[in-house]
């Protein structure tokens, strides 16, 4: 117990000195707390009366835990969740060990974490979570994890780990994810139900590996392809169906922006501001957990009117009368998934985009990726009029739009960020809505470039 | 029949395809367009019917081990009438796990050995770590500028025969087996590399040389030239971390 006491006081002090000193480094607290007691996180994750939920996925953790937390708390629940960014097991730890100033147990009902993949065997082990979410498997930074199956592999691992009542939460479109459920006895599935017909079906050129059925590696035959892998499914060779999901998208209203989603409790109407099918997927997952950790669906549509997204997630800012909005992009699916957001929300209007590419560890080393992202089909459908390009991969970008067939003369290069961004300004009329779509570490730059400019009050690292 | 442009055949698609393979045909095609020379890309997928006699240029990329080991029996069924394509001269790009399939074996952690079809003098053993990162070689390949830059990320270390000749001598990174600095081997007109990044969007030099050899396998005629100047800017970011 003293051990305990001194590891959350110390790691909060280190924590404060670290934010007064302006360094942001949110795991150094996290690193101290496990240092002086290493059992730190089983110990406070112990004393939550709900216990801890995690959530991990290649795309849509922070929107969707975000979004969840934000219905937790509106249904009543106290929670405690991470700020994004801080999803590995010291980032864990120092979120649970900084939920109070004074009490050395954080004051909550349940932890909702946000977890990175490779984390999922250690943050399970030492939570044994009540709840996991798994949102979405694509192929990611594959210079940090090596290939999709150890990612998989990883995820197993944490499902071994959970609760003996824990609940599993699974897409139950996307095979690799709905095959985690197999042989799991008490599993929640989520997904679409929605005419393919008119969505499109974009990226189809990743995460090639979940084509493949995951009992038998056959090609899998889809009846409905929402976007990359995600659809309605089946192997014809050993007879592996998705899953009937518990939760389901039955409506789609892409003009009002509002979903429809059944489930066997009730059916809600919900408003959607956030354009993109894959924001369709989140705000799915986000009612899914919520509601199954009890808040109450029926006032769910009004409490939503006031969501703000997190930090860099299709976030609205206004910057000298110009609508920016910011994107964070950071593997093929989610960057067109991005780009034909970017069409969704804007309809025929022209536009203007700033790519900003880096290639730092938490950008991933390797931009090869670049190269499965489908320019060539989605630019011509999204008004993007003109291209500003920036980033220490700037050259990379503007070869990778010469090569998808968008003339050079709409393209400009300015390889610092926030130079690009105030030429873009500049030179924007300011009816013309612009689009930011920076990799990670891009987009702490704009953002601290965006907060000393005063353009924003405040950055919510969500 | 008369051909009308360059037929490139890109091997198992589906199955071989990671860190963005798809950019090198991107690069390719763009490459062939912009001199007027129209391209169709063939994919073949096991079991597909391949017109061998037809194709000019032949590409494939690297997979996860799971879909090798798929793709490795068709890929060997194929060996006759592959090895007699290379040995004719069509030019072949092969990345990663596809340079390995062209090598004699592949030796797993198990000492299981996976055979290739030993086009190329070169066999490979299972190693650790994986070997990541930038790539900067000096080719010997008669080609402006000499540098080739791309990414590597394998675990496999490459060893040549004497019957191989490197692509290139390593001059930051890995590249073949991290020992003796060279990267990648040819035979003909067969190159195979561990270079991602996509390789040649940023190697135009490269894209060219396969290009002059899928017109004419003598190399005999020279390819209108075309501006590459975006591409050596990508090319030259790489070049300065060496
Ligand atoms: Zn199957």
């Amino acid at each position: 117990m003293l051990r305990l006491w001194i590891a959350v006081f110390v790691a909060r002090l280190v924590g404060m000195l670290s934010r007064v000193s302006g360094r942001g480094g949110s795991s150094l607290p996290g690193i101290v707390a496990r240092r002086i007691d290493p059992e730190v996180l089983r110990k406070l994750s112990v004393r939550l009366p709900k216990g801890v939920v995690l959530l991990t996925g290649t795309n849509g953790k922070t929107t969707t835990a975000a979004m969840a937390a934000f219905l937790l708390k509106a249904g009543g629940l106290r929670v405690v969740h991470n700020r994004a960014g801080a999803n590995l097991i010291l980032g864990l730890t120092a979120t649970l060990v900084q939920a109070s100033r004074c009490q050395v147990y954080p004051p909550a009902d349940l932890a909702l974490l946000e977890t990175d993949e490779a984390s999922i065997p250690k943050a399970s082990e030492e939570t044994h979570p009540k709840a996991l979410m798994v949102t979405n498997f694509f192929r990611d930074q594959l210079d940090r994890y090596g290939e999709l199956s150890t990612t998989v592999g990883l995820v197993k691992q944490g499902i071994a780990a959970m609760d003996a009542d824990g609940w599993l939460l699974l897409n139950a479109d996307d095979p690799q994810v709905a095959f985690l459920g197999e042989d799991y006895g008490r599993v929640v599935y989520f997904g679409l139900d929605l005419n393919g017909g008119d969505l499109g079906s974009l990226g189809q050129h990743d995460a090639v590996d979940a084509r493949f059925c995951p009992r038998c590696g056959k090609p899998l035959v889809y009846r409905t392809q929402y976007y990359a892998h995600l659809g309605d499914y089946r192997c014809g060779h050993c007879g592996f169906v998705r899953p009937i999901p518990d939760w389901v998208v039955s409506e789609w209203d892409r003009q009002e922006g509002r979903i429809t989603i059944r489930s066997a409790r009730d059916t809600v109407a919900l408003p959607i501001r956030m354009p993109g099918i894959y924001n369709v997927y989140n705000l799915l997952a986000a009612v899914a957990l919520s509601g199954t950790l009890g808040a109450p669906l029926g006032p769910m549509g009004a409490q939503l009117e006031t969501f703000e997204p997190a930090f860099g997630r299709m976030e609205k800012v206004i910057i000298q009368g110009h609508t920016v909005w910011l994107a964070l992009v950071k593997n093929p699916v989610g960057f067109t998934q991005v780009l034909q957001a970017v069409g969704d929300s804007g309809g025929q209007r022209p536009k203007w985009a700033l790519l900003v590419i880096n290639d730092r560890y938490a950008d991933g080393q390797d931009v090869s990726w670049l190269w499965d992202v489908d320019f060539e089909r989605v630019h011509q459908a999204q008004h993007i009029e003109r291209w500003w390009v920036s980033g220490v991969r700037a050259y990379d970008m503007a070869l990778r739009l010469r090569y998808a067939g968008i003339p050079d003369h709409k393209v400009d290069v300015v390889q610092n960020p926030s130079d690009a961004l105030e030429h873009m300004l500049h030179e924007a009329k300011a009816d013309v809505p612009l689009y930011i779509m920076p990799t990670y570490t891009a987009l702490l730059e704009i953002r601290q470039y965006l907060t000393q400019k005063g353009y924003t009050r405040h950055f919510r690292e969500g | 029949m008369q051909k009308s442009g360059l037929q490139i055949l890109h091997l198992y698609p589906n199955h071989m395809n990671l860190y963005g393979d798809r950019g090198n045909l991107i690069a390719i095609q763009h490459r062939a367009l912009e001199r007027g020379i129209p391209v169709e890309v063939v994919h073949a997928e096991p079991e597909a019917p391949i017109s061998w006699r037809d194709v000019d240029l032949i590409f494939m990329g690297g997979g996860e081990d799971s879909h090798q080991a798929r793709i490795a029996e068709d890929f060997l069924r194929r060996a006759p009438e592959l090895t007699r394509a290379l040995e004719d001269g069509v030019p072949m790009l092969a990345i990663c796990g596809a340079y390995q399939l062209l090598g004699h074996y592949y030796r797993t952690v198990n000492g299981d050995k996976l055979p290739g079809i030993g086009f190329l003098d070169v066999t490979t053993e299972a190693g650790r770590p994986r070997a990541i990162g930038d790539v900067v070689a000096h080719t010997t390949l008669d080609i402006t500028p000499r540098s080739l830059v791309g990414f590597e990320n394998h675990g496999g270390r490459t060893f040549l025969g004497t019957g191989a000749v490197p692509l290139a001598t390593v001059q930051l990174g890995q590249g073949n087996n991290g020992q003796d600095r060279t990267e990648g081997a040819m035979h003909k007109h067969a190159i195979g590399t561990y270079l991602h990044g996509s390789l040649l969007p940023k190697n135009p030099h490269l894209t060219d040389l396969l290009i002059r050899w899928a017109v004419d396998r003598d190399g005999n005629t020279d390819l209108e030239p075309i501006p590459m100047d975006l591409e050596l800017k990508a090319h030259d970011v790489i070049l300065s971390r060496c």
